[in-house]
């Protein structure tokens, strides 16, 4: 038997020699376990640890049919290190100055030009004043990302480092801000070394200049700025997400070494109200309007006076979304929601409030005759002057309560006002929604000026039905409109229709929301009676009737307060002839038959359009009553609008009857 | 004197030389293993950040494709596009649409039965019935 290969010396000397390396080893770990814990814990984490943001993605605006108004899409922001390019890739640059878009020479001199004088600004910060809003590093986007990130952060250190004449080298110059990543991906199989971009995200409105005032649009920063972006910003934006993790030397990160993680929650999307067919109707009418009669400014709203939604709402000027930031300052008053935030005399519109008042209370019938051919009255004890009629209209016999409504007679509205009084004729007017702001979410409302009876003049009585000293908003009027039209109530106009998760997912409904009522549906339904003789042949906006359907509006021309200088060169304000804010709001059909019909209301007002009318006076009639026709009439095949006609439908059919 | 059994130091010491081996070979095997565990842990992580990174690209191409098809569903630029490709197309006027006041399936299935009858009168069929008790 072998007593084994070693000796009691050899023991000893192997078993101190193993002792000793396992103490060395173990003082050594206990020394960096224990001692040196903190200090290495502290180096390795600021050297590799590494949080790592996850952008949540801003939600999509969309149309009532999913058509995308605004969305976010990621760009590249690219450049080029003049010191990497090399001799062989300038061969390759007229293809890459064809896909950017620029001119070849400017591309060779820019990859040409490696220094910069000392003293001069450096470019390389373009990357972060670019256009693009965030810069994605996203757990997904990072490992892409990096490769491109890198060098970017070596051309900020290697720019503080000037050549011995103190000339910078130019390590990174941007060539473009909006390569999408289809070219960005082709530039990439160019293999041209030294060109490479940084990826960024950024809004992007397709439409361009539709909506644009509903839309609104969100800054550089992802600030939103207006519009449906601002008010919205809530859903839209969504959370942030981020993760732990490390990196290594080289900045790449080492995914096996993520520990905690929170995804981001993308937001929501958004849906309006706004059909973009119905939209582009609208803004196509008003191009025509601003080549035909050049106004100062115009407005169309489309709506569905049954729910308060808003179909379209379209002003003019307007601008693109996809360039605000290049409008002049001068034109910056193309921003302004002119719907909401403008405010003008309705004029003869505004006379539904003093006939549905008198109806509603029963104080007169359709039939209750007025003499309109009065100059002065007395109400309340004093004598009060009645205003002309438009046009110098006269009525040689006195006009019923229709006939007022018919023929807009100036005197007639007055002494419907006066038959209700003062402050139930401003009770009225309040009902109806004047003076106060109608909650629209976007566009800077005013609630627009309507004096209460204690700061009223002897004049106002006898002027503010027939819409003067009295001011609205074009949403106001036509929601005041919707009153009679959907059976006597004042809804809140909606533009938002409801609001989704990035899966399709309800997360809120934006229902009709009803704020009053103002007359009762019998009042409501005998003044759409009315309203429908303003487009008879009989009514003064025969321009506006769509044949076979019953349309009920009425018209309005307004006289602006312009400035004028006196003798003793003071300037007041005064009623101009030569002004006017010309306007037709109405709604079709005027009665609905059966449940589930459509119906719509449209509002065409046109401020200032005198200068290229017959006789140099906007009429209502002849301005905006036959934009409310064309568009009324594009609409009745696109909404499925359907003539007033009477048909049971024989059931019979079914067995073979005749068609 | 020598026999041909250890001694007891020397048997332990051998004990102790092929524990420590089999101990050094576990342990190395053990931490082999972690390594390459930890290497395929990584691997598997690089391959994840790789697909995340594919799907992140492939989604923001598709962003930019709804972005651009969104753009060329612009009323605008779908009218352009019918006046540059002399397509002629027009929404259709009202006088051109034939309203349908009935229910459309009825109407339908009464096309059907007139097409089924070509027109005709049905020809009369008569039953013999015979009740038996």
């Amino acid at each position: 038997m072998s007593k084994g290969f070693t000796t009691n010396y050899r023991i000893a000397l192997l078993a101190s020699l193993v002792l000793t390396m396992f103490a060395g080893l173990e003082v050594r770990l206990v020394w960096l376990h224990v001692v040196d814990r903190d200090e290495l814990l502290r180096s390795v984490g600021e050297a590799r640890r590494q949080l790592i943001v996850d952008n949540a993605r801003r939600g999509d605006i969309l149309d009532v049919n999913g058509a995308l108004l605004a969305t976010s899409r990621s760009i590249i922001v690219l450049g080029v290190d003049p010191q990497s390019v090399r001799s062989e890739d300038h061969a390759k640059l007229p293809e890459l100055a064809t896909l950017l878009g620029m001119p070849l020479s400017d591309l060779e001199r820019i990859c040409a030009t490696k220094t910069r004088p000392a003293g001069l600004a450096a470019g390389p910060k373009a990357a972060s004043s670019s256009p693009a809003m965030t810069i994605s590093f996203g757990p997904a986007a990072a490992a892409e990302a990096a490769p491109d990130a890198e060098p970017a952060k070596k051309d900020d250190t290697e720019l503080d480092d000037p050549d011995k004449e103190g000339n910078r080298p130019i390590r990174w110059a941007k060539l473009s801000d909006q390569v999408p990543e289809s070219v960005y991906a082709t530039i990439g199989k160019l293999g041209i070394r030294g060109v490479y971009g940084s990826r960024a995200y950024r809004r992007d409105y397709p439409h361009n200049e539709m909506a644009a005032h509903i839309i609104g649009y969100v800054d550089r920063e992802e600030r939103p700025v207006s519009g449906i972006e601002h008010y919205a910003d809530f859903y839209l934006r969504g959370e942030n997400g981020w993760l732990e993790s490390e990196r290594d030397g080289r900045s790449h990160e080492l995914a096996q070494f993520r520990t905690r993680e929170a995804p981001a929650s993308d937001g929501f999307n958004v849906y309006l109200s706004i059909d973009t067919t119905i939209q582009h109707m609208a803004e196509e009418e008003l191009v025509g309007i601003a080549a035909q009669y050049d106004p100062e400014k115009a407005t169309i709203i489309v709506s569905d006076p049954q729910t308060g939604l808003i179909l379209a709402l379209a002003n003019y000027p307007s601008f693109d979304l996809n360039s605000f930031n290049k409008l002049a300052r001068a034109d910056q008053r193309r921003m302004r929601n002119i719907a909401v935030a403008d405010e003008y005399e309705p004029g003869s519109v505004f006379k539904i409030v003093a006939v549905s008042g008198a109806l509603n209370e029963g104080l007169v019938t359709t039939g209750t005759e007025f003499d309109c051919t009065l100059e002065k009255i007395d109400y309340n004890g004093t004598t009060r002057s009645l205003p002309r009629e438009d046009s110098g209209d006269h009525f040689d016999h006195p006009l019923t309560v229709a006939e007022i409504i018919e023929k807009s007679s100036n005197k007639g509205a007055a002494q419907l006002a006066m038959a209700l009084g003062d402050r139930r004729f401003y009770n009225y007017a309040c009902a109806f929604g004047f003076g106060q702001r109608t909650g629209f979410p976007v566009g800077g409302e005013v609630p627009g000026k309507l004096k209460p009876p204690e700061k009223w003049d002897s004049l106002s009585i006898t002027r503010m039905p027939m819409g003067q000293s009295v001011t609205a908003t074009a949403l106001q009027m036509q929601m005041a409109m919707g009153v009679i039209a959907n059976g006597g109530m004042l809804l809140k106009p909606q533009i938002i229709h409801e609001v989704k998760d990035s899966h399709g997912e309800w997360v809120y409904k934006f229902d009709p929301v009803e704020v009053r009522r103002v007359i009762s549906e019998q009042t409501a339904r005998t003044m759409a009676r009315l309203l429908t003789a303003v487009v008879s042949s009989d009514g003064n906006a025969t321009e506006a009737a769509i044949p076979g359907f019953e349309v009920a509006g009425k018209t309005g021309t307004a006289n602006k307060l312009v400035p004028f200088e006196l003798p003793s060169g003071a300037t007041v304000l005064r009623y101009s002839e030569h002004h006017h804010v010309a306007s037709f709001i109405g709604f079709f059909p005027a009665t609905l038959r059966h449940k589930g019909d459509r119906q719509v209301a449209i509002a065409v007002i046109v401020d200032d359009a005198d200068a290229r009318c017959p006789n140099g006076v906007a009429y209502g009639h002849m301005v905006a009553a036959p934009v409310f026709k064309r568009l009324g009439e594009r609409l009745i095949p696109y909404l499925d609008i359907r003539p007033q006609i009477d048909n049971e439908a024989p059931r019979a059919l079914a067995m073979g009857g005749a068609p | 004197m020598r026999t041909g059994q250890p001694s007891g130091t020397q048997a332990f010491v051998n004990q102790f030389l092929v524990y420590a081996l089999v101990a050094i070979c576990g342990s190395t095997s053990i931490g082999l293993g972690t390594v390459w565990m930890r290497h395929q842990i990584s691997l598997s992580a690089n391959a994840n950040k790789v697909l995340e990174s594919q799907i992140a690209g492939l989604e923001r191409r598709i962003e930019e494709a709804d972005s651009a098809i969104a753009s060329e569903q612009d009323p605008a630029v779908l009218n352009r596009r019918n006046a540059e490709w002399q397509l002629g197309l027009v929404a259709p006027a009202e006088t051109q649409v034939r309203r349908v006041p009935d229910d459309v399936v009825m109407r339908l299935a009464a096309k059907h039965n007139r097409t089924l009858f070509g027109g005709e009168v049905p020809a009369t069929v008569s039953f013999r019935v015979a009740l038996v008790h």
